[in-house]
């Protein structure tokens, strides 16, 4: 294929007598579907040029062409390590249009398939995280573990990790009985497991030396350049939505929300550890208060909302999660707005990059859960 | 000789022996099978046989399927056992593409490219709907309906994302297909 190379930045080029213009992307090591540009006097990144939208594939456009029950899929399909999390605020804001109250055992079983998938997601980010650093060991092991809980998800989902289940009117289908006891058993295990992730990868002075001091987000910066989840956290500011704006029971439920004063690289590492503990926590609270009942409000197939604008934000994973629909009346939304996560951490990608090594990009780089697949929708 | 030796074999009293064809010992057959295709084409077969379990993917994930592909080599499943390593090198020394999932506009020539600078031989696997026919995003305005009009694809594997099970069955299938091929 003919392709101009040199002057689109495809092809490395020396662009002054001690400045090099590398691409990186969409074919690397790490996670690809992304690609950027970074500009090295040396070992020292001078300039960076991100461009996403490799995986931009027009959710936003197509919910408008499909009833409300039929975007649920397309839509998760856009963040699959963290599908309850994306339905969420799409079916709290279309709820809100529709005007329809939620029976509390599906609010509860809610919350127990949303932090679930919080750990898998958080899993699925340590593995990789393991893989940027060169340590094998740290891929192998949270992905193992990692399919625990997916079996965990399994039991009240019915597929491996696309589930619908965060639907308008409530979850799909209640939780069987053997869930219970199999999730306090996994979490009990999974509860020594993280001690055993705490001494061998976070008290590994070889993964200090990578992540300390690396990659430092300011806490004014933080929230001047408006970033969100683990991200802000690991810069000091103890902001989560399920706190702040609390949706289903969260305000019923006691758990805490990491915060840390370093706001380097190893902070954000150690946000991820610390609320997957929380998330556990936060089942075994939903477990033990969970009312017996119905889980959903049966709604018709061409369910009509009422003419209005509703907004919804949830936590996910990778931070907050928000929609915003405007509907006109009929079966199918007027206007679909998502705000993910993922693009607003890249926008300190070039903050944090420029001025560090080369060597220190993919610690960096995956420290802020920068998921492209979400981020371009 | 070898061959002519292998047919009496199974006259012998063993376990799931008998004395007709179809009810041959399984691994009896095979070994039959593997020794008749040395003997007749002995360069096909070891050439055939040293790409066979050193299948290097390429690590270009075009989309979402990219967490099964995680799954895949992760310890649960652990595709290292069939032969395939998630290559983290050159692609310069790759002979497989596996497209995981949706491929964009943006994408499309990027893959082209790829599966262009790859050497000889190299083979292509579709994993999810959305590299078959471009899955629940089929009305995109920005999705490639199917990856085979981009590059030859060798096994689709179907599902949105296909389990680990699905795509470790695909590389048993396209080993199947590279120990039947010819060499060039």
């Amino acid at each position: 294929m003919s392709m101009p190379l040199a002057s689109s930045g495809l092809q490395t080029a020396q662009v002054a007598e001690d400045k090099l213009v590398v691409s990186i992307g969409p074919q690397h090591p790490g996670a690809g579907h992304f690609r950027f540009t970074i500009t090295v006097d040396g070992d020292t990144i001078v300039d960076v040029a991100p461009d996403p939208g490799y995986v931009h594939r027009g959710a936003e456009k197509q919910t408008e062409y499909r009833t409300y029950l039929q975007s649920i899929p397309m839509l998760e399909r856009s963040s699959l390590t963290d599908v309850t999390n994306i339905i969420g605020p799409y079916s709290l804001a279309a709820e809100e249009l529709m005007g329809i109250e939620i029976p509390p055992r599906g609010q509860y079983l809610r919350m127990i398939m949303s932090e679930n998938q919080r750990i898998m997601s958080h899993l699925y980010w340590l593995g990789i995280q393991g893989i940027f650093l060169g340590h094998s060991t740290m891929f192998m092991w949270p992905l193992g573990d990692r399919d625990i809980f997916v079996d965990l998800g399994q039991m009240i989902g019915g597929a491996r990790i696309t589930y619908s289940y965060w639907i308008p009117g409530g979850v799909r289908n209640d939780m069987p009985e053997s869930f219970k006891p199999r999730a306090l058993k996994v979490f009990d295990y999974f509860e020594t497991r993280l001690k055993d992730y705490e001494r061998i990868f976070f008290q590994n002075p070889l993964f200090l030396k990578r992540t300390e001091d690396v990659g430092v987000l300011r806490r004014e910066d933080a929230i001047k350049l408006g970033v969100v989840g683990p991200v802000l956290r690991g810069s000091d500011v103890k902001s989560d939505t399920r706190i702040d704006e609390p949706y289903c029971f969260y305000k019923d439920l006691d758990f805490e929300v990491p915060s840390y004063k370093e706001c380097d690289t190893y902070a954000r590492c150690m946000v991820h550890l610390v609320e997957m503990r929380q998330s556990m926590r936060i089942i075994r609270q939903c477990l033990e208060k969970m009312p017996l009942g119905p889980v959903r409000v049966k709604l018709s197939p061409q369910q009509r909302t009422n003419p209005g604008e509703a907004y919804a934000r949830v936590e996910a994973a990778r931070g907050a999660m928000s929609f915003h629909i405007i509907s006109d009346g009929s079966t199918k939304p007027y206007r679909v707005r998502i705000s993910v996560p993922s693009m607003r951490n890249l926008i300190v990608l070039k903050k944090l990059l420029i001025g560090s090594h080369v060597a220190d990009m993919p610690a960096i780089y995956w420290s802020l859960d920068y998921w492209p697949v979400e981020a371009d929708k | 000789m070898v061959a002519q030796e292998l047919e009496e074999a199974p006259k012998k009293p063993g376990p799931g022996s008998k004395s007709d064809g179809p009810g041959l010992n399984i691994l009896v057959g095979k070994a039959r099978q593997v020794i008749q295709e040395a003997i007749v084409d002995p360069v096909t077969y070891l050439a055939n046989w040293g790409r066979l379990y050193s299948l290097w993917p390429v690590h270009l994930e075009t989309a979402c399927c990219s967490i099964e592909w995680g799954a895949v080599s992760g310890p649960r499943f652990d595709a290292e056992r069939y032969g395939i390593l998630e290559a983290f090198g050159s692609l310069r020394q790759c002979d497989l593409i596996v497209v995981h999932g949706t491929v964009t506009r943006k994408m499309a020539p990027r893959l082209r490219w790829i599966y262009d600078q790859m050497p000889e031989p190299k083979w292509v696997i579709a994993m999810g709907a959305c590299s078959i026919t471009g899955g629940v995003y089929f009305d995109s305005y920005n999705v490639l309906p199917g990856v085979d009009q981009l590059v030859p694809v060798d096994v689709y594997v179907p599902g949105c994302p296909p389990r680990p099970e699905e795509l470790i069955d695909a590389f048993v299938l396209l080993q199947d297909k590279i120990r039947k091929s010819n060499i060039r």
